[in-house]
């Protein structure tokens, strides 16, 4: 069938030709590979069940009053988008599921992302000449961000919109330009009456839109320049070992699909996410422990708590302390990461080739080291937006908690950088798990020694306890 | 029949089943949806579907088909010395034209003409940019309809001289309501519910408050308000702890002690709480004197 | 037989006496609108002397190592005493919820003898969840309590190792009694700020609150955002991970 399909097709586009490249194209095989896909997957599952709900939300601040199934809300004034939510999760048919799927999905796409990004990162396949997929790759982790912090703001309740709230302050501390950005973007003072409309379009059309066209552009780059592999028998950097895109790599792609949308399915309906029925409409006045953002947007949380009580007042003027950990540290965290294949090109000098194998780890100590203490960075961050939780568990202070997550941002990932680098270089000088085990030899005055692959003087142990070939433990 | 073809009919009669199952359980959830739906049994169901569909396909496409490996070379990239397709002019009646190779008029370097063509213009494209420029500028006029003039609102709030303080049903709060050691949310009357107006009065011990340079009088009888945005980026502080005479953001745990004007004493926030200045009036109800004296809630550029 | 009818009416009569006696019995459980039986007073301050004595004084004036007790009303000895707050082991601790010292009877003995000291303070709130309104309850919780003990009342931190408790294990009267007096970090709210009928409310919200309906699933402990990236990396992303170790190439 598929040939009667390709015939059809080519003697009205002339496709053949393509067609039978793109079926016989070789893709590398190693399930680290497969970490972009439960990304793109993700997503499609975000633009299946974000349609069906874009069908039942009502984007609006408008007040109305509950009159739905959830008794502990009834009579209680909010807005038509509170209801709406509430409406799609007791009384649209599948409305629960597809909700919480959706959120669900949102989570396992930056997952992925993060993921997928330091398996590139530590692997090296951001050098030449994949420096342009890098960057669109850096570009889809920060769209899908925004996006995730529009999309669960839209419900417009107590936990979210205080998240809006402190996204408005961030705003209103950018220098010079604070003030009009906020009121331009919100629609006036905080809480103006257009923010969630104005969401409503940036998450359902504008960003998608951006994100789909830059996948796209990901995935033609990486069809155009093949795919990396790790150095192994029969593959170099000039070729490609793996399945064929038709009949496996297909096959197997489709069923991971499936599989994927089965675990987002069973958590859909299975793990209770966002319940917002709970958290009550938004009201400005009002607010509630433990208020955290989703994990992608914990960073920024926990840098805004650790930061000091430092701001800049001169000459009349403020710069208020949430611009520091608002809008600089994102600012240079993303820079940096935008220019990471630059500068590593630079400082190594290694920009004259194109790169097609990939680096193991702990063959770069230097970049391996870099990324762990990043990430070490990162995860105190992330812990630190929960230190009122963590308090709360562990019956601590959480005053002393906060002050020991300042120090332990310095020291942690210094430490962890350290010890990085240092099992790298060790890692490194141990033989390769593909070369073949020592040979030991026993000579008649009862020591052992270690023969050479290549026949050279055996080497002298010392130690009588290094296990004989062959023999006995 | 040989030991390969067993482990294949094994393989193949196992993902015959999965299949099956993946029937069975999405027949089971329509079922689920016709009599009303139940959010567990559904993503239970899905789950189970959805799983041993993809299970199948993917065991299907590792076990029964070829799989390789198989190679395939690289193409060079970067090989920029690839002519483009020949291109030729069209030779118009009576025109007189260099005939190339081959006798047929081609135009002499096509990748030249292409991409420089542009640029044999500087004149032109400065005008160009310019042109693009000024429409960016007439662009900034529909952005700018986006939102009003923040102009002075950022330092004002509802309150006013006389304003009633109301509680957040609307009833004016007395002067004989609260107990040393207990505090309500207040917004002026007419006003319930204002983001920027909201505040936190707070009973506390007269004397052990700390007044001071310009606020005497603020707080009759140990009536102290402030206002409840905090000046970090914007929660409403609204824990109130009576033993240590604090208040804390719940949002990233700065701390003010209510004692001493609301001062930060722990966290990232760096401004006191704005005081609102009170009075209690002949009838016993309390009411602002003004609105705050400084701007409420996080900095900004403008804030002195 | 004359004697067999004669003992069946003793039968009936004496079980009639006992269910009279029972059914007209004061209940001697909860301490809500019960009369002060003799000789509480007197064992109140025996439980007294020996339990509270050393750090709030013989006659609970207060000591430096304990506050002044008199006109604390019956609602805060019943809270501080059924919750196990008190006794402290050592002054200086901070007071958490514990396995009460005292059984309901001496409680009751406790609150006597404390209120006989000086009467006034708040008394023992009546509570009529019956006819409370969830709906209103919910709204005051959302705007008075929530800040502190958390949208979904698992608790909160406070400044310097105090915490606001998580709500489940209190018992409605227990709840009332709390927001009358506000005990250690939590305010006071009177009677002019929330009448009964609103406290009644709220402790009738705070019970839903200990084990909501849930109906999207397991309830991952209500805390939000936290164990949902976690449960996102860990079953969502881990799950996924797995898989495609399994179909992929390993090598």
């Amino acid at each position: 069938m598929i040939r009667r399909l390709n015939a059809w097709f080519d003697s009205r586009l002339g496709t053949s030709g393509f067609v039978k490249t793109a079926l016989n194209k070789v893709f590398p095989d190693h399930w680290s590979f497969m970490l972009g896909e439960i990304a793109l997957y993700s997503f499609l599952v975000l633009l299946i069940t974000g349609v069906y709900l874009s069908f039942f939300f009502e984007p609006s601040l408008k007040e109305v009053v509950y009159d739905g199934s959830y008794a502990p809300l009834k009579g209680v004034e909010m807005s038509a988008a509170y209801e709406s939510t509430l409406h799609i999760s007791f009384e649209v048919q599948a409305g629960m599921v597809m909700r919480q799927m959706h959120h669900w999905a949102a989570l396992v796409f930056l997952a992925a992302m993060v993921v997928h990004l330091g398996r590139v990162f530590f692997t090296g396949a951001f050098r030449r000449p994949r420096e342009l997929n890098w960057i669109i790759g850096v570009t889809l982790l920060l769209l899908g961000m925004l996006n995730g912090f529009a999309g669960y703001s839209l419900p417009d309740d107590q936990l979210s919109g205080t998240g809006l709230r402190i996204f408005y302050s961030i705003f209103l501390s950018v220098p010079v330009l604070g003030t009009w950005l906020s009121y331009l973007t919100f629609g006036g003072e905080f809480p103006a009456e257009s923010i969630i409309s104005r969401l409503f379009v940036i998450h359902v059309l504008i960003l998608p839109g951006v994100i789909l066209g830059l996948i796209g552009a990901h995935m033609a780059i990486l069809w155009r320049q093949k795919h990396t592999q790790f150095a192994g028998k029969g593959k170099t950097e000039h070729n490609v070992v793996g399945s064929r895109l038709w009949p496996s790599y297909a096959m197997k792609s489709t069923g991971f699909f499936f599989i994927l949308l089965a675990v987002l399915a069973a958590l859909g309906g299975l793990a209770q996410i966002n319940p917002i029925w709970l958290y009550g409409p938004y009201r400005a006045a009002e607010v509630s422990a433990a208020s955290q953002p989703d994990w992608y947007v914990g960073w920024l949380d926990g840098a805004l708590r650790v930061f000091p009580a430092w701001e800049i007042r001169a000459f009349g003027k403020t710069i208020p302390t949430v611009f520091f950990p608002g809008i600089l540290l994102p600012g240079v965290t993303f820079g940096l990461m935008y220019a990471w294949p630059f500068l590593e090109a630079r400082f190594t000098r290694e920009n004259d080739r194109e790169y097609h194998l990939l680096d193991r780890p702990r063959e770069r100590p230097v970049r391996t080291a870099i990324g762990t203490a990043v990430i070490a960075f990162f995860v105190v961050l992330f812990f630190a937006a929960g230190s009122d939780v963590l308090a709360t568990v562990f019956n601590v202070s959480v005053t002393g908690l906060l002050v020991a997550f300042r120090v332990l941002l310095v020291v942690l990932p210094l430490a962890v950088g350290a010890v990085t680098y240092r099992l790298c270089r060790e890692a490194a000088s141990l033989p390769d798990e593909e070369g073949a085990p020592p040979v030991v030899v026993r000579t008649p005055d009862g020591s052992y020694h270690v023969v050479e692959e290549d026949g050279e003087e055996p080497v002298e142990t010392g130690a009588p306890h290094a296990r004989a070939r062959g023999g006995p433990t | 029949m040989s030991e390969a073809s067993r482990d294949e009919r094994r393989t193949e009669r196992s993902i015959g089943i999965a299949l099956g199952v993946s029937a069975v359980t999405a027949l089971a959830l329509a079922f689920t949806f016709a009599v009303g739906g139940q959010p567990q049994v559904e993503g239970a169901l899905l789950g189970v579907s959805l799983g041993s569909l993809g299970w199948a396909l993917a065991a299907w496409g590792k076990h029964l088909l070829p799989a390789g490996p198989f190679v395939q070379e690289r193409h060079e990239l970067g090989a920029d010395d690839a002519p483009s397709e020949p291109v030729s002019r069209l030779v118009q009646a009576g025109e007189v034209d260099e005939p190339g190779p081959g006798g047929v008029p081609a135009v002499p370097d096509p990748d030249e003409d292409t991409m420089d063509a542009m640029g044999r213009r500087p004149f032109l494209l400065k005008c160009l940019f310019g042109a693009m420029g000024a429409l960016g500028l007439a662009a900034l006029f529909p952005i700018r309809s986006l939102g009003p003039n923040p102009g002075r609102s950022l330092f004002e709030t509802a309150w006013r001289k006389g304003s009633l303080l109301v509680n957040e049903e609307g009833r004016p709060v007395r002067a004989t309501e609260l107990d040393v050691g207990s505090v309500v949310t207040v917004f002026p009357e007419g006003h319930v519910g204002a983001a920027d107006a909201q505040t936190l009065l707070i009973r506390a011990v007269d004397e052990d408050l700390v007044t001071r340079e310009g606020r005497e009088g603020w707080a009759p009888q140990g009536y102290v308000a402030y206002s409840k945005v905090c000046t970090h980026a914007g929660c409403p502080v609204g824990l109130y702890q009576v033993a240590t005479r604090q208040l804390l953001c719940p949002c990233h745990q700065s701390l003010f002690d209510v004692m001493d004007g609301a001062r930060p004493v722990f966290g990232p926030a760096t401004r006191s709480l704005p005081q609102l200045p009170l009075d209690i009036d002949d009838d016993g109800f309390l009411r602002a004197q003004s609105d705050y004296h400084e701007a409420i809630g996080p900095g900004f550029w403008e804030r002195p | 037989m004359a004697a067999r009818p004669a003992a069946a009416v003793w039968v009936v009569g004496a079980a009639l006496v006992s269910l009279a006696v029972v059914a007209l019995a004061p209940a001697s459980a909860g301490p809500a609108a019960r009369t002060i039986e003799t000789g509480e007073v007197e064992l109140g301050r025996r439980l007294f002397e020996t339990g509270c004595a050393s750090c709030h004084g013989i006659e609970a004036q207060g000591t430096p190592l304990g506050p002044n007790l008199q006109g604390v009303g019956a609602a805060a000895v019943d809270f501080w005493v059924s919750t196990g707050r008190m006794p402290l082991e050592r002054n200086t601790e901070i007071a958490v919820r514990k396995p009460p010292s005292y059984d309901r009877p001496q409680i009751n003995a406790l609150i006597a003898y404390v209120t006989s000291l000086d009467e006034s303070g708040p008394e023992i709130p009546e509570i009529d969840l019956a006819a409370a309104d969830i709906v209103e309850g919910g709204q005051l919780y959302r705007s008075n309590c929530a800040a502190c003990h958390g949208a979904v009342g698992i608790g909160g931190a406070l400044a310097r190792t105090r915490h606001a408790p998580r709500l489940g294990p209190a018992t409605p009267l227990q709840v009332a009694e709390a927001i009358r007096i506000g005990p250690g970090a939590m305010p006071s709210f009177g009677p002019e700020t929330f009448d009964d009928e609103q406290v009644s409310a709220i402790v009738k919200y705070v019970r839903e609150l200990d084990s909501p309906e849930d109906p999207g699933g397991i309830g991952l402990g209500h805390a939000g955002p936290i164990p949902e990236g976690f449960v996102g990396w860990l079953v969502g992303l881990g799950v996924l991970l797995v898989a495609a170790w399994w179909i992929g190439e390993r090598e």
